[in-house]
């Protein structure tokens, strides 16, 4: 059990994210806001969902709220519970509640790992109703305008047991993100992992490369999070090789095979 | 030892076969002069050999005799070991010759003197390069280095070098040179090229404009290389640093030669930076300065096709450049090959397209008819242009290179677009079109497109056949891509048995469906716990007196509702032998509808396919029910047509049914087999060798996190079965008739 209760001012961004538009995902985000229709970002782990998240809630200037989903998630861990203080039963909000009643964006990441049974708890909120029932204190919450609902959820990896309900789905704007082009990778490892081009363009390069293994045994490639991570390995002093063994290779596989494979293209590369 | 000994010996070793007395004794004489250790040694590999070929086998005793010499007596078996692989890989003729040198072939790699060879290397150059290509670029073992696009060829050892690790790096600069030949456009169409013949490669047009084509051809090959490593230098500047050191080192022709032609002294400048004695030659100072454009940023083929064209009219009589062997990385140019592949993939495409188009063309005139439409066009055009945006996108995913290489070919550019397309899709691994992946040997893999549920068309009726390894104990090793499984459709039947097992046993699956309710996802709350969904009055009250009376209140005061969900599959692989012909097969059949009736009241998903065959090129799997599929009529159906065929090799069964669990999400994963006694096939899959080959294929389903079961049916219990399934993995039935109901229970049993 916390020992205080977190305050909704916690969750404001003040100071503004690095985030590098790929495409019209803003001004598609922000419509959305401004209609309070929900949002469902999907893509690979390390694409800037996240990212994306935290520069939305600070260019529209509302806290964010964000819940990793894991399967042992339940309603109550969303919406709140009794809590016993001092014998006496006291209510607590949960995150999602939390985010109702202050307007802020309750960001759901890796939804589907939640069970099926607790995302229907958002299904009110997330159409035109903009409701929250609290049945254990028998209130139904109406969402302000300023509240907005996203969810994020990586297709890559997912079995069919782990996909979302359509009549989940459908109540979303979906919006679909990948690794940005090389160029910007660039642009985006440069800033973030305080880089400089000449070293950037090969370690995007090398991630190019491990996003092409897919058929050769490894699931995902390196992510730009990843990349970024490198470059800040870099900066402190280590070799680049050595950077891109820990922060890459592995971390992308165990596979004594692959490992060796990966090294090779790290060497080719730098 | 006499012949005659050796005879008796050896006759007592193959039994019960009786090979040909004069290719024994032919085959024996030569040890009859050898020692009686030796010849010991010697037969002691022979059970071993005997059963894959009786040909090698003589072979190896004829051979054997003088390998010992050069062999020390405990290598014996890892030479027979490696020996085997060779036969298996390369037939009786590449045995031979791997017996005939023991020295050069074995002994010195096991001395680790000898060159590195790319079957070591593959596992780890073969992502390097999909990785490099972003696509599956195979790498198969070839005399010379080259590509066609579709595979990288590489010699299949590299002694250049003492050290290994040296020669990896040449093998690795190998690999990437062919790739970057293709990343850089070095087989694109030159522009102006007036004579074009059909079926031949556009450079192989351009090469035939000059009174000697193959000069022409070296020339071009040479300044591509140059430009091709100076494109490398750019794209993989480690490599390329790790490879300055070795780059002058590379043998060159003109180390042997005694007059040196033009390529030989351009290939001194590129490798060794030596120029050529003085007087300076014209000649020479205009092709320096060539090479220097090529090695520009951006340059692409055209300069070195405008190299060609400049040098060849200056080069004399005397300059024979087809005597100077290209640089070892650079390999050779396959064009036709190129050609012929792109002319084969094309004609294949064209046939497919004709089909999917003939295919579309009723389902429009439907269309139309629905719309009203009285003459159809518009409806057909839709198609059309459907058919035409699907493939205009397919080509904008091509390669510059991959496009420059569509746009040469004559007939109709689409076609071709949209196959590169499919070139380019994962996993074409047919038996025809073997991938490294298959001959490294790991058990299990296997390569083919005709992985379930993929989506490919097979033809119905029978999918593609995939190949998996078999385990010979004799000599601790994979028998490499040996049996042959294909699934085939199994005919339903229509008859009145599931009918009458419903009735026979009504009463039980009554009795089943209810217990296995009992099994169903539970939904339970849990008291006093920490954390919870809802306050747990009962302990809040006892806790507020605990505290009242002074005692230490519990903080476990919340009810938590817990889920235990069942996240089961399982697959039936039931045993589809001659022997079980009669109430066994009966019995199989009753506890499947039995069992299949049971599981539909959960939401266990579950599978059945039977098994049979002859022999290990024809392993047959008949699928029931698979995985996704409900339980219809259609799989009652064939459920009564399961019946006794041919014989039972168990081993390609269970690896096939362990490569389809891969594709199968759950926590617990249960492959239950049900037979009637020992593996056994036709030819010599039989007693321990198909004991140990089973076992070994059930290890490697645990391996892969599958449980394995098995339910034998027999008369009595056998001591095999023990040592086969491992203790607890089976359970033997001697009443036939208690099939139906054990096998519900022991599912249960597993399961909860």
């Amino acid at each position: 059990m916390p020992g205080r209760q977190l305050r909704i001012d916690e969750f404001r961004i003040e100071e503004e994210p690095y985030y590098l538009a790929t495409g019209d995902e803003l001004a598609i985000a922000e419509a959305a806001y401004r209609d309070g229709s929900p949002l469902l970002l999907k893509g690979p782990t390390g694409c800037g969902k996240t990212r994306f998240m935290q520069y939305l809630a600070w260019r529209l200037q509302r806290p964010l709220v964000t819940v990793s989903c894991h399967d042992d998630l339940s309603t109550s861990d969303l919406v709140g519970r009794y809590l016993i203080r001092a014998g006496e039963a006291v209510w607590t909000d949960g995150p999602l509640t939390m985010a109702v009643r202050a307007g802020a964006i309750c960001y759901l990441d890796e939804i589907v790992e939640a069970r099926k049974d607790t995302t229907v708890v958002i299904h009110p909120l997330a159409d035109d109703r903009r409701q929250l029932p609290i049945e254990k204190r028998g209130e139904l919450l109406t969402a302000p305008s300023e509240f907005m609902l996203a969810v994020s959820y990586n297709p890559g990896y997912q079995s069919v047991l782990k996909d979302l309900k359509a009549s989940t789905r459908q109540r979303f704007i979906a919006l679909s993100f990948d690794y940005p082009g090389p160029d910007q990778e660039m642009a985006i490892v440069c800033q973030e992992g305080r880089l400089k081009m000449d070293i950037a363009k090969p370690l995007v390069k090398l991630a190019g490369m491990t996003r092409g293994l897919k058929d050769s045994g490894l699931a995902e490639g390196a992510s730009t999070r990843l990349l970024i991570q490198t470059g800040k390995l870099i900066g402190r002093g280590i070799p680049i090789k050595t950077a891109c063994r820990a922060a890459i290779c592995e971390a992308l596989t165990d596979d004594r095979e692959m490992l060796a494979a990966l090294d090779e293209m790290v060497s080719s590369l730098f | 030892m006499d012949l005659e000994s050796l005879k008796t010996k050896f006759y007592q070793l193959v039994a019960p076969s009786l090979p040909n007395e004069w290719d024994v004794e032919e085959a024996l004489s030569p040890l009859a002069t050898d020692e009686a250790q030796h010849v010991d040694d010697i037969f002691a590999q022979v059970p071993a050999i005997w059963p894959v070929s009786h040909s090698l086998c003589f072979a190896y005793l004829s051979a054997a005799g003088p390998a010992l010499c050069c062999l020390a007596p405990d290598e014996l078996s890892l030479w027979v070991h490696t020996l085997l692989d060779r036969y298996e890989t390369g037939g009786l003729r590449g045995a031979q010759v791997f017996m005939e040198d023991v020295e050069q072939q074995f002994a010195c790699h096991q001395r680790g003197q000898g060159g590195l060879r790319l079957i070591d290397v593959r596992s780890r150059l073969q992502p390097y390069v999909n990785g490099l290509a972003g696509r599956e670029l195979p790498l198969i073992a070839a005399d010379q280095a080259g590509t066609d696009a579709e595979s990288i060829y590489l010699p299949s050892e590299i002694g250049v070098f003492s050290e290994h690790a040296e020669n990896f790096l040449v093998y690795k600069l190998m690999a990437s040179f062919q790739w970057a030949c293709l990343e850089a456009g070095t087989f694109a169409a030159p522009r102006h090229v007036p004579h074009r013949k059909k079926g031949a490669h556009p450079l192989d047009c351009f090469f035939s404009e000059f009174s000697v084509p193959a000069q022409a051809r070296c020339l071009y090959h040479f300044f591509e290389t140059n430009r091709v490593l100076s494109f490398l230098r750019g794209e993989l500047p480690g490599l390329m640093r790790q490879a300055a050191p070795l780059l002058p080192r590379l043998p060159l022709s003109s180390d042997e030669a005694e007059s040196c032609n033009l390529l030989d002294r351009l290939q001194q400048r590129l490798l060794r930076a030596i120029s050529p004695p003085p007087p300076p030659s014209p000649l020479d100072d205009r092709a320096f300065a060539l090479l220097r454009r090529g090695q520009e940023p951006h340059a692409d083929n055209e300069v070195s096709v405008e190299a060609v064209r400049e040098l060849m009219p200056l080069l004399g009589p005397e300059e024979d450049l087809g005597l100077t062997r290209p640089l070892l990385f650079q390999g050779t140019l396959r064009l036709q090959e190129m050609r012929n592949l792109g002319m084969k993939q094309q004609a294949d495409k064209e046939l497919r397209l004709m089909q999917t188009v003939t295919a579309k063309l009723p389902a429009v005139k439907k269309d139309a008819q629905t719309e009203s439409n009285p003459d159809g066009s518009t409806g057909q055009q839709g198609q059309d242009i459907a058919l035409i945006m699907e493939v205009e996108n397919a080509w904008e995913q091509l390669t510059p290179f991959m496009q420059s290489q569509a746009q040469q070919f004559d007939v109709s550019e689409a076609n071709l677009k949209t196959l590169k397309q499919d070139q380019q899709r994962p996993g074409r691994n047919t038996l025809t079109d073997q991938s490294p992946s298959a001959t490294e040997g790991k058990a299990g893999q296997l390569f083919t497109l005709g992985k379930h549920g993929g989506g490919s068309a097979t033809e119905p009726g029978s999918a593609e056949p995939v190949v998996y390894d078999e385990w010979d104990y004799r000599r601790k090793g994979y028998r490499k891509n040996w049996c042959v499984v294909t699934e085939k459709e199994i005919p339903p039947v229509q008859n009145s048995f599931i009918e009458q097992t419903l009735k026979r046993y009504r009463g039980q699956i009554r009795r089943l469906r209810h217990q296995f309710e009992l099994l169903q996802t539970s939904e339970r709350f849990v008291r006093r716990q920490r954390e919870g969904n809802d306050i747990d009055f009962d302990a809040l009250v006892e806790s507020l007196a605990d505290n009242i009376a002074g005692r230490p209140p519990s903080d476990r005061l919340f009810i938590r509702l817990s889920r235990e969900q069942r996240d089961i599959a399982v697959y039936f692989l039931v045993d589809m032998s001659n022997s079980t012909a009669g109430w066994v097969g009966q019995s199989i059949k009753e506890a499947l509808v039995l069992i299949c009736e049971s599981l539909e009241v959960l939401n266990d998903r579950y599978g059945i396919y039977g098994f049979s065959g002859m022999r290990r090129l024809r392993c047959e799997l008949f699928p029931v029910k698979r995985m996704d599929e409900r339980y219809t009529p259609a799989v009652r159906q064939r459920i009564s047509a399961i019946g006794p065929r041919e014989y039972t090799r168990m081993g390609p069964a269970i690896r096939h049914m362990t490569s389809l669990f891969a594709q199968v999400e759950a926590k617990v994963r249960l492959l239950i087999m049900l037979s009637d006694g020992k593996p056994e096939d036709y030819d010599d899959y039989k007693g321990d060798y198909a004991v140990e080959d089973t076992r070994h294929a059930l290890l490697e389903a645990k391996a892969q996190g599958v449980h394995p079961f098995c339910i034998t049916i027999d008369r009595q219990a056998h001591e095999y079965m023990d040592h086969m399934y491992g203790e607890v993995n089976y359970i033997f039935i001697d009443k036939v008739k208690q099939l139906p109901a054990r096998m519900s229970e022991i599912y249960r049993a597993l399961t909860s």
